[in-house]
């Protein structure tokens, strides 16, 4: 067992050797990968590491960027942290990150072990890797075509914490996860006040059903997407699992001044979306109760977080600023970020649409229909000029989406194709500076080379 | 207006939730004012006191969670004879995705903690033949049948994420929906898409498939207006982006059609 552990490594160790002088931007997985061939429980085998420094991150939305922003925070507070905040989230990813923080032998000396974990996998990798705390930032409709329905993440998620028992990190003011708390005795909650830029939708969507009783839930307001303020109308389940208040709440927001408070205490916010607030909250929570950073500390650190391979991107083509934002497909609430950024600019602006078909395996296919699930109201409102719905076989199912949301079908062009030079046409033809787009990312990169070149 | 009155019940829209299928309650109002009725939709929650089916011309149930039907079961239990009357009457029940699993006779759950992976066995509505067996993972792709509604035959594309096979027996009374022309279908042996009896469709098919399929909104709205003796002037209206939309889709599912022979 042991000598087949130390190959696994050594073989792990030379490969992320050869990669970093080939290429630094690959190879997350590709040691993991090959040690876990040679050695299935390589991930058991590794010694030094305190069950109670390691946290899974695990959830639908916020897994890379709270595992970055707790990275940052506790790194710059001196702290050792073996992760895998590159993001490789399967556990061929945090053997990678095991093998680049461990010794010849497998012995770790680091102070933090902080884990990104995709939700299929969490059982998997707690089989092999003791650990004390798990944050589960939020489980919404995601990814169908291997999800399947929340429920079937929520299931998977619940058997890890019934099976091996830990402190929790839940999102107080997202029925599922909050409704975790019941699973353990030891739950800190994030959540957030109220905030400028909340907001709620009629009857005529869907919330969910109560995790407890299947009840309606009824959400009095959202401050993002499928989390606010929520109580089910039959058994009375409601935020923070019925606390008073979140342990880290975000109690405040000026979106103008980029600030908000945690627990009353001032913070920055490098990024002011919306869906950033849980994030903050959720960090804070973490280095505070995990490595007893002070609330303070953790505002100090934020002063110069930077998000990596975020989803905000822009190009500058002919004249217009074309502002790219990266959604999830299927993810409503992905879809309904962006919406809502739009949303906010009241200028004039021309709004360009690229869905995708699912490629992340075979069978690729086509979906769509989780745009159902958005609220147009304020797109409609803000002045859009145009919307142009692009790419091949979606074109026109995401144009007939947004129409029956309340979309101006005169506004509407299709054009169906993936074409970079034909879209940035379009996009010239349009006759408007101020341009939202948002698409694949590596159409996105196609875009934006193919605009270097021209200029 | 009123004698052209359409009521269209929303069964649980937040409990069976999943796949934006709130869409399809947008294309029954959409393509019913455009024939001339006067659509009608009210919710049906869990709780809903005094429900009666027979006042309604249209039930829609969309596709939920299994660990939900327990309380679905528990609420629509009391109504299930005068639901059965409902669907004998040649009024229309649609129910699509995993939803058509509780009108069957028995829903068997999977257990990872099982050695013969089966967990518990769930008694269904029994309103429908049909025994479900809970997948391990999940099979989600495009969906393309040839389907028999009203006397018509037609081709319908929608998505299939597909959470229960389901298995039909032989029965007098039901017709299946469709034939699969690509896509999994009831269980990926028998070739063969969900149930019809009389007007009601059980679908595995889900997300806004009324949306996308116009002809087959615009038979079951036509066949809501006959049942309540509402004759229905206008001629179909016309769908000219839902037709090409239905092409792009087609053209991409034949490419992968090709692409898997190919494989093969």
């Amino acid at each position: 067992m042991k000598l087949k552990f130390l190959r696994a490594l050594i073989k792990g160790k030379l490969g992320n050797a050869a990669i970093s002088i080939i290429d630094k931007n690959r190879g997350t997985n590709w040691a993991g990968e090959h040690a876990m061939l040679i050695d299935p429980d390589f991930l058991s085998h590794f010694k030094g590491i305190d069950p109670e420094k390691v946290l899974f991150i695990t959830g639908t939305n916020g897994k890379s960027t709270v595992n970055s922003l707790i990275n940052h925070i506790l790194r710059s507070k001196g702290f050792k942290i073996v992760s895998n905040v590159e993001g490789a989230n399967l556990d061929a990813g945090v053997a990678t990150a095991l093998i680049k923080g461990s010794s010849l032998s497998g012995n770790l000396d680091a102070d933090f072990y902080i884990f990104e974990t995709d939700e299929r996998y969490l059982y998997k990798i707690r089989e092999q890797l003791p650990c004390a705390n798990l944050l589960v930032t939020n489980l919404q409709k995601d990814q169908v075509q291997r999800n399947g329905d929340p429920d079937f993440i929520y299931r998977k998620i619940s058997r890890v914490i019934d099976a091996f028992g830990m402190r929790l990190f839940l999102n107080g003011d997202e029925p599922r996860s909050c409704s975790l708390a019941d699973r353990s005795d030891k739950t800190v909650f994030f959540g957030v006040n109220r905030h400028s830029k909340a907001f709620c939708k009629d009857d005529t969507f869907v919330t969910m059903p109560c995790p407890k009783c299947s009840s309606r839930i009824r959400i009095d307001f959202f401050n993002n997407d499928g989390m606010g303020g929520f109580e089910c109308e039959n058994c009375g389940f409601t935020n923070n699992n019925g606390r008073e208040k979140a342990d880290y709440i975000v109690d405040s927001v000026s979106f103008d001044e980029k600030k908000l408070s945690i627990n009353d205490v001032p913070f920055p916010m490098p990024y002011d979306l919306p869906y950033m607030l849980y994030n903050y909250a959720a960090a804070a929570a973490v280095c505070k109760e995990l490595a007893g950073v002070s609330e303070e500390e953790s505002a100090a650190a934020l002063e110069t977080f930077k998000l990596i391979g975020g989803r905000i991107d822009s190009i500058d083509y002919r004249g217009q600023n074309i502002k790219y934002m990266r959604f999830k497909q299927e993810n409503p609430e992905t879809l309904q970020n962006f919406i809502n950024m739009i949303a906010s600019d009241p200028e004039e602006k021309v709004v360009v649409i690229g869905f995708g078909t699912i490629n992340d395996f075979d069978p690729h296919y086509i979906n769509s229909f989780y745009a159902f699930d958005c609220d147009f109201t304020g797109l409609i409102e803000s002045n859009v000029k145009k919307y142009i719905f692009v790419t091949d076989a979606i074109a026109y199912d995401a144009a007939i989406s947004f129409i029956y949301g309340g979309v101006d079908p005169a506004k509407v062009e299709v054009l169906p194709t993936s074409n970079e030079e034909e879209i940035l046409k379009a996009i010239t033809s349009s006759g408007c500076d101020n341009v939202y787009l948002t698409i694949e990312l590596h159409r996105f990169e196609h875009m934006k080379e193919f605009a270097r070149k021209e200029k | 207006m009123a004698d052209k009155r359409i009521n269209i019940a929303w069964m649980y829209p937040d409990t069976l939730y999943l796949h934006g299928e709130r869409g399809n309650l947008m294309a029954l109002v959409r393509y019913a004012m455009e024939l001339g009725l006067a659509p009608h939709v009210s919710r049906v929650d869990l709780g809903t006191k005094d429900f009666d089916p027979m006042q309604y011309d249209i039930l829609f149930f969309g596709p939920g969670e299994i660990s939900s039907f327990k309380s679905v079961m528990a609420d629509i239990g009391g109504y299930k004879r005068s639901i059965a009357e409902y669907i004998s009457s040649g009024r229309i029940l649609i129910a699509t995705g995993t939803t058509m699993s509780m009108f069957g006779e028995k829903i068997t759950r999977f257990s990872p903690d099982a050695d013969d992976g089966i967990g518990e066995v769930i008694e269904g509505l029994c309103v429908i033949p049909a025994e479900s067996f809970e997948r391990e993972y999940v099979f989600g792709d495009d969906l393309d049948i040839r389907a028999e509604y009203g006397g018509y035959s037609m081709e319908l594309i929608g998505n299939q994420i597909q959470m229960a096979d389901i298995r039909f027996a032989e029965s007098a009374q039901y017709n299946r929906f469709g034939s699969v022309i690509y896509g999994r279908g009831n269980n990926g042996e028998d070739s063969m898409e969900g149930i019809v009896h009389g007007n009601s469709i059980f679908t595995n098919m889900l997300g806004p498939i009324l949306v996308g399929n116009p002809w087959l909104t615009l038979r079951i709205v036509r066949a809501a207006a006959e049942n309540k003796g509402i004759s229905i002037e206008a001629e179909d209206p016309a769908y000219e982006l839902e037709v090409r939309s239905f092409a792009l889709k087609k053209e991409f599912i034949e490419s992968k059609k090709k692409q898997q022979s190919q494989k093969k």
